[in-house]
């Protein structure tokens, strides 16, 4: 246990060493339940190796002691090599909302900037069927919350995409992944996560090695509800994982938002039944940042021309055709769509498919 | 006795020079044809026999040699069968006129009637290249052959006429040759006056049509894509002679040629989407014949759903849509066919159609979405310079309102763009042919517009390969609008048909 000095404590250091050979939370538990101490792990390992393959099995016990003979550092320089950066419940980076809750994670492995962990933090999570016209509401709510709260997410398809590309553009995103950093589930998403690494946090409770497992998904969800003061549910069907994030956070005292959609609307029936059981019923940005008392500071609009406010005035928040727009300013197509292309491009308008247009607040 | 009597073989879209050499011998009757002939050559045999009995003549009862000369080319078709009747009768001295100099094409019936045969334009321009004057033909291919001048060309109904007109007994006039009058004749079914509102997508093609740029419409089923592309031969320029001669040719050889002599309309072909890379491109056994990017030369190929051609197709289409030729080679040899098309594409903006749709709800995964778009691959849409999206929304009350313009006045505003174009590189080129050289002559961006390009690439996701593409989109806009630098506003437009790399 001695070697390069990572910063971590020896208890860090020990925890991080018990959290590699495990992923069976029950075990890791018991085990630290028994010697108070995860120090006192490695410290008494050969006095009390029975106990030890008592609670964690014989294969386990002999890789713990095999590592423990070879000084257990290759391990750090691994994790240091991959800038994974290792925060254990031991930790005063480690956020105390996550602490709060009935199991938290002991080691969260993260890549990225760390010091994400203790900035004030809010889940955006979806379905990976989602609308179109949902998912652009999505990243819209997501990129200007984002420029006051962190916003949470995972790295699925479709809602958590949306809301986290939509967080990358406004400020910073945390991604909670469900697998360890050696893979990426969906591998479409290679990039994005690239990106949130970059530009904000990954954050994983497994060890690099373990791949996506469809039980680890729910037990991940604890950690996106855990992490953060409020979730936003955007979308999720009949059995979508996002209702179990939902029912996570409110188990936590934490504040769940959500979509309202239409009857027969297959893909928001769990948002429709939160918002009867205990969600809050959100069409905006607005409705979260007032429930936090956060003021979420507008960007300095771009400019308008004369010609472009006349075409902004007639687009309404509900897609509007060009033709409509050509009708009612009495523009030519030709003429109209370089002004269309600029209000894109300043951000004042979104193409919503078909030739239609919607505004942006 | 010998005789030799001049016929042609058609290979690709060129002639070559067959000779019937015909011997007649002593000694057991029999007929023995050589020269690497087919099934078709061969089975002449028994169609010379019939026509020459019918027509009074008699066929001899001797020992018959025909050799089609130059020997080591393989023979296809019926259209050797009046050189071969020519041939015998000049053996047997039942017809005493001098042949030389005369080429013989047509196929016969067994009562002595003269059938058409396919490819008789590029043989009679091949043959005139090589000097020959005087052709004896079906009389049902003389509207084809009478574009051609210098020759004199002779149409006999059968095999009768045919001899008549060779021993002077019964002359026949030569084809008048007729001059072909540009656009005058050339009438197509479809016209944009007849489609509503799509005002967005009716501006695209006129763009796609002055600069020559391929163009993708991606809509939900059902709001007319079709029709829309039906609409584009009606607005391209009329072709002249050469143009009107090459898709001639090209038709010709493939069979389809018409009752009108020449093809004046501008081809549009619309291939199945269950259609083969040699269907689409062309091939054949032996004789290699032109595909549908072929038969599209100077016009248009349609492909409705793109998505659901096979993906080695539609990959086969990258080179000649770069080349505007297109080289098939087969054991019976390499042809060369033109493929100079514009090429328009259709397909639903995702598997279930609905996305962007007003009115009905998209039901697709953002991975379906992605799976179904990348079936087209990035390479091919990389020649597709305008993306355009076709409304699923009705505004019937708009478009009553509103009094559309027929395909005949926006012809006139795609001349005129194309005149420009014309001028400035010289040639028939258009702005979608132009190369790196090009773009730097002539598409220089000033400050404000190389700012408004940056922004676009920025705020809109474009992908890098994009840029090109939209400066000559922007540069035909311009030339549409009489411009002679590249303004700001052409850029944005040009950057909107840019769909597909920004949606989803």
């Amino acid at each position: 246990m001695r070697g390069e000095d990572m910063g971590y404590t020896k208890e860090e250091k020990a925890m991080i060493w018990i959290d590699s050979f495990s992923p069976d939370y029950a075990k890791k538990a018991r085990l630290l339940q028994a010697f108070r101490d995860p120090y006192a792990v490695a410290e008494q390992f050969f006095a009390r190796s029975e106990e030890i393959g008592g609670i964690v099995g014989e294969r386990v016990l002999e890789e713990m002691r095999a590592s423990l003979e070879g000084g257990a550092n290759e391990l750090f320089s691994a994790y240091r090599s991959q800038n994974i950066v290792c925060v254990t419940c031991f930790s005063a980076l480690y956020p105390d909302l996550l602490r709060a809750i009935e199991n938290p994670p002991f080691v969260l492995y993260c890549k990225g900037d760390v010091s994400l962990l203790q900035e004030r933090k809010f889940a955006v999570v979806g379905s990976r069927r989602t609308l179109a016209n949902v998912l652009q509401r999505t990243e819209r709510i997501a990129e200007e919350l984002s420029r006051a709260i962190v916003i949470v997410s995972g790295l699925a398809d479709g809602g958590d995409t949306a809301a986290l590309s939509g967080a990358l553009r406004g400020g910073k995103a945390i991604s909670v992944l469900a697998f360890g950093f050696s893979h990426v589930y969906p591998e479409s998403n290679r990039a994005l996560l690239e990106k949130v690494i970059k530009n904000g946090l990954a954050v994983s409770e497994y060890v690099p090695s373990q791949p996506a497992m469809k039980y680890n998904f729910p037990a991940r969800n604890r950690i996106i509800a855990g992490l953060s003061e409020g979730v936003l549910v955007v979308s999720g069907g009949e059995k979508s994982g996002t209702r179990i994030t939902a029912g996570y956070a409110y188990d936590y005292g934490r504040d769940v938002f959500a979509f309202p959609y239409n009857i027969g609307e297959e893909t928001g029936v769990c948002c429709n039944r939160l918002i009867k059981d205990y969600a809050k019923l959100t069409e905006n940005s607005v409705d979260i940042a007032s429930a936090f008392g956060i003021n979420l500071t507008e960007k300095e609009p771009e400019p308008l021309t004369r010609t472009e406010e006349l075409v902004l005035s007639h687009i309404g928040a509900s897609p509007t055709h060009t033709s409509e727009i050509a009708a009612k300013t009495g523009m030519k197509e030709a003429e109209l769509s370089p002004v269309l292309m600029l209000l894109c491009m300043k951000k004042r308008i979104v193409s919503c498919g078909g030739n239609r247009w919607g505004k942006v607040k | 006795m010998l005789s030799k009597v001049m016929s042609f073989a058609l290979s690709g879209l060129e002639g070559v020079p067959v000779t019937a050499e015909t011997d007649i011998n002593n000694g057991l009757p029999s007929y023995e044809l050589v020269g690497l002939p087919d099934a078709a050559v061969k089975e002449s045999r028994e169609r010379v026999r019939s026509a020459l009995k019918n027509s009074g003549r008699k066929f001899p009862l001797s020992k018959i040699t025909v050799n089609l000369a130059p020997a080591d080319i393989k023979k296809e078709g019926s259209a050797f069968d009046l050189a071969i009747a020519v041939g015998i009768l000049k053996a047997t001295e039942q017809l005493k006129a001098d042949c030389g100099g005369v080429v013989f094409l047509g196929e016969l019936a067994l009562d002595g009637a003269l059938r058409a045969v396919s490819g008789i334009l590029p043989l009679l321009i091949s043959a005139k290249a090589a000097g020959y004057k005087k052709f004896v033909i079906p009389a049902e291919n003389a509207a084809e052959a009478s574009y051609i001048e210098g020759i004199e060309v002779y149409a006999a109904n059968n095999l009768t006429q045919a001899i008549d007109h060779l021993s002077g007994l019964n002359p026949l006039p030569a084809v008048p040759v007729r001059a072909y009058e540009r656009g005058t004749k050339g009438e197509y079914k479809f016209d944009m006056a007849y489609v509503k509102g799509q005002a967005t997508a009716k501006r695209a093609l006129e763009v796609a049509v002055s600069g020559g740029h391929n163009i993708l419409l991606i809509g939900p089923p059902g709001t007319g894509k079709t029709m829309l592309a039906r609409c584009i031969p009606g607005i391209m320029p009329d072709m002249t002679f050469e143009e009107a001669l090459e898709v001639t040719k090209i038709h010709s050889v493939a069979g389809i040629l018409g009752s009108g002599g020449i093809v004046d309309v501008r081809p549009f072909r619309s291939p199945h989407h269950t259609a083969t890379t040699v269907s689409m491109c062309g091939g054949g056994t032996r004789a290699v014949k032109p595909g549908e990017i072929s038969l599209a030369h100077h016009g248009v190929l349609f492909l409705d759903e793109m998505p659901e051609y096979h993906r080695s197709t539609l990959e086969a289409l990258r080179q000649p849509l770069e080349d505007g030729v297109i080289t098939v080679t087969r054991s019976g040899g390499a042809v060369t066919f033109p493929a100079n098309f514009m090429l328009c594409a259709s397909m639903n903006p995702c598997p279930c159609g609905n996305y962007g749709s007003a009115d009905r709800v998209c039901t697709c995964t953002p991975a379906a979405i992605r799976k179904y778009r990348s079936r087209v691959s990035g390479p091919l849409l990389d020649r597709i310079d305008i993306q355009v999206e076709v409304d699923s929304v009705k505004y019937d009350d708009l478009a009553a309102a509103a009094l559309e313009e027929s395909s005949a006045a926006v012809k006139r505003r795609v001349e005129r763009a194309r005149e420009i174009q014309r001028e400035r590189f010289n040639s028939p080129m258009t702005n979608s042919d132009m190369g790196e050289k090009e773009l730097k002559a002539c598409c220089a961006l000033d400050k404000e517009c190389e700012d408004i390009l940056r922004m676009s690439f920025e705020s809109l996701k474009l992908s890098a390969r994009a840029r090109s593409r939209i400066i000559k989109v922007a540069r035909t806009i311009a030339d549409m609008a009489g411009s002679a630098n590249i303004r700001p506003e052409h850029i944005l437009e040009a950057v909107s048909y840019r769909k597909y790399d920004n949606m989803a």
